[in-house]
């Protein structure tokens, strides 16, 4: 996690300048904003396992999400079982959910655009299921119970719930930087550059590629979870929806798939760019959406690299290696 | 030249500067205002529905204003704050701060009961009052929430009176409909009301003879219309938003589906004037049992001439979000306070029976407004006449519809 360049350090000592900042803004809007743009960047952190780092571009990670999500919140509304046991079971069926699609995706050997129309159709079969058994709350979704307190993991304090954030945030990066360093990334990223050599060099790809989608699915079950225990809601469309799968990957690609701070600096940065643009346009609800779009289509022309590849060029300090931010 | 710029000068000069900058403050403490929150979906896939309800609370706020303010507040204007929930819950969740920090004392929202169910939540942590406008799923006010009023009538309340008045209707008709049909789309709307009409029916002496659930969106409807016409159902009950319901009613027609009646359950276009003006040969003699006002009133008339001369369509997401303005308002007037906490004890204790729906007096049990009630619309012509009940009836019923000449 060596940063390259003098740009690099300016874009995350931004970003942590303005995480800090959020504890002293009076604003309760900043704050609430920012708890939305973390659960989304852990959304972001799981896409890029898989498509950051493996080249294995999903347009279902909804299908994670949701999977960790509902699976918490049937324990604990269908059966009674505690938030926490819900929360390590979210996790736990997010990653079953996530082998389950790259054992039979990649068994069959689908890559590329094939790979994600796969994950797409998992994600929407998930949600008509979701809509329409009654164990799953039918269209009625799923309501938690409101106990606040953390024996429930519904903490009612702001400020805690951002700093809980916070720590779950950095103890994920933390574990995708060891990925990135670990054996297991290295065989990961050969896929993605080369698959045949990475299988001509005796790499398992096909069991490097299910473990990967299993941590992914880990992470993405863990946002699903997150979410659950802070709005205690959900149903079919708010989990397994595509918007979830665009917003787990547009934040890597913005911010720079493959790397550590990408898919939390992108998340952040579009989320402020939203936010911006609506304070903005304060009495033209959906011309923000506009203005938004604008940038995304200049940040996709002349960032190719995310905002981390862009920074990489200011002020280099070494040169690029598999270290990178 | 002499320089006239001497100390009295100065001293003048600042002294109308300080009146001048004070004026504008003394001026706004002549005209009190208390701001009231606007929590709707303005964009995303529900966004006319929201636009409308904001445009019904825009309508509401400037006819209290003009009839002046908050009288027991010295006058007090109502002021607007409209935010978006872009049709998503953790966004309307998070909207509630933008109102907290705005400093409304309560607010209005949030068309689906999705978005109103995180809203509420939020809100309820700064003891902050939401009426809901829409809010039909029952779990709305089922939370124990003392900060949830919900003004309209839920889900179980609207299918038991519809069922009850399609009980009436087809009595009245020499129980000419053994048969019915249901096409619903598969989300959490339509699946639910498919599974309530499915126990229901029955008991009625309706058999089901069809069950033809849809995704959204959803664009060719040509089979389930055949489907439909294959199983000679007397009856179609539909359960969808407005473009499906308009698509599938123009398949119908299509295919010269021969039905003795459509009866809707809050259903998508059937109260919805931009379906009877866009497809009016298609829509006549659809019938939905749905929030509606009473036309009867001199208000809901002002309210629907303004409407028009905005060039807006009348919507009852114009009508219940006009309402329930007016509860505040009234919450308002009796409590002689933004207070958000006397707020909700204000409006906890509301009787207010002057608003625009065909509701006697409000009475908020557990949140939930006993006396509010659906009523049955029926498409005739260009317009959509209230049917039922009788005493708030623009129209009669024309039950079954009479036999198209193709």
């Amino acid at each position: 996690m060596r940063f390259q360049s003098l740009g690099q350090y300016g874009l995350v000592l931004f970003a942590l300048v303005y995480l800090a900042g959020v504890y002293f803004v009076s604003s309760p809007v900043w704050m609430g904003f920012t708890i939305n743009a973390l659960i989304v960047a852990l959304a972001a952190l799981s896409w890029n396992i898989t498509g950051g780092f493996g080249g294995l571009s999903s347009f279902g990670h909804a299908a994670l999400y949701g999977t960790g999500a509902y699976a918490s919140a049937i324990l604990q509304v269908k059966y009674g079982f505690n938030a926490w046991i819900g929360f390590g079971a979210g996790i736990a069926a997010g990653a079953a959910m996530g082998a389950l699609i790259g054992g039979l995706a990649f068994r069959y050997g689908l890559k590329g655009s094939y790979f994600a129309l796969v994950t797409l159709a998992f994600a929407e079969v998930l949600r008509i299921c979701a809509s329409s058994f009654e164990w799953t709350g039918g269209g009625s979704g799923l309501q938690l119970k409101l106990m606040p307190g953390i024996a429930q993991l519904q903490i009612v304090d702001r400020p805690w719930v951002y700093t809980g954030l916070l720590v779950v945030v950095a103890v994920v990066m933390l574990l995708t930087a060891l990925i990135q360093k670990s054996r297991f990334g290295a065989y990961l990223i050969a896929i993605r550059e080369n698959e045949d050599a990475a299988e001509a060099l005796g790499i398992n790809t096909y069991q490097i590629k299910v473990q990967a989608m299993a941590i992914s699915g880990a992470f993405g079950g863990l946002a699903g979870v997150l979410y659950l225990q802070l709005w205690l809601f959900i149903d079919s469309t708010v989990v397994y929806g595509s918007a979830v799968s665009v917003e787990a990957l547009i934040g890597p690609i913005i911010g720079g798939a493959g790397t550590v701070w990408g898919p939390l600096l992108g998340t952040l940065g579009l989320h402020l760019l939203g936010e911006g643009t609506k304070h903005l346009l304060p009495n033209s609800p959906g011309l923000n959406f506009v203005l938004y779009a604008v940038v995304l289509i200049c940040a996709l022309r002349f960032l190719p690299q995310g905002l981390v590849g862009f920074a990489a060029r200011i002020g280099v300090l070494r040169k690029k290696d598999q270290d990178d931010a | 030249m002499k320089n006239t710029f001497n100390r009295r000068t100065l001293l003048q000069g600042s002294g109308a500067l300080a009146l001048g900058v004070s004026a504008p403050s003394v001026l706004r403490a002549q005209t009190p205002i208390v701001k009231v929150g606007v929590l709707e979906p303005l964009t995303g896939n529900l966004a006319y529905n929201g636009t409308q309800c904001a445009a019904g609370a825009k309508f509401a706020a400037e006819t209290i204003n003009a009839a002046g303010g908050i009288k027991s507040m010295g006058g007090a204007k109502i002021e607007l704050v409209i935010v978006d929930a872009q049709s998503r819950p953790e966004v309307a969740a998070s909207a509630v701060d933008t109102l907290v920090e705005a400093n409304v004392c309560a607010f209005t929202g949030a068309t689906a009961s999705a978005l109103g169910l995180a809203s509420s939540q939020a809100a309820a942590k700064y003891n902050l009052a939401q009426v809901f406008s829409i809010g039909t799923a029952e779990t709305v006010v089922s939370r124990g929430l003392p900060n949830v009023f919900r003004f309209t009538p839920g889900v179980n309340k609207c299918t038991s009176i519809a069922l009850e008045n399609l009980k009436l209707l087809n009595q009245g008709a020499g129980n000419v409909v053994k048969t019915a049909a249901i096409v619903h789309e598969d989300g959490p709307f339509g699946s639910n009301m498919a599974k309530i009409l499915t126990e229901e029916l029955p008991k009625q002496g309706i058999q089901i003879v069809e069950t033809i659930p849809h995704p959204t969106p959803h664009r060719d409807f040509s089979n389930i219309a055949l489907r439909v016409k294959a199983s000679k159902a007397d009856i179609l009950i539909p359960s969808n938003y407005i473009n499906e319901y308009t698509l599938m009613a123009r398949a119908l027609n299509q295919q010269r589906v021969e039905l003795k009646a459509i009866y809707s359950i809050l259903g998508g276009a059937a109260s919805n004037i931009k379906f009877v003006r866009e497809n009016n040969d298609v829509a006549q003699y659809v019938m939905d049992c749905n929030h509606w006002y009473d036309p009867t009133k001199a208000e809901s008339k002002a309210l629907a001439a303004k409407v028009a001369a905005a060039g807006l369509d009348l919507t009852y997401d114009v009508m219940v979000s006009y309402a329930t303005i007016q509860v505040i308002a009234d919450a308002l007037e009796r409590g002689a306070s933004a207070d958000r906490q006397k707020m909700i004890a204000s409006l906890a204790a509301s009787t207010f029976d002057k608003s625009i729906m065909p509701y006697g007096p409000t009475k908020f049990v557990n949140g939930d407004n006993t006396s509010a009630q659906p009523v049955n619309t029926q498409i005739r012509g260009d317009k959509i006449e209230l049917v039922f009940p009788k005493q708030y009836a623009s129209a009669e019923a024309v039950f079954p519809m009479p036999v198209k000449k193709n």
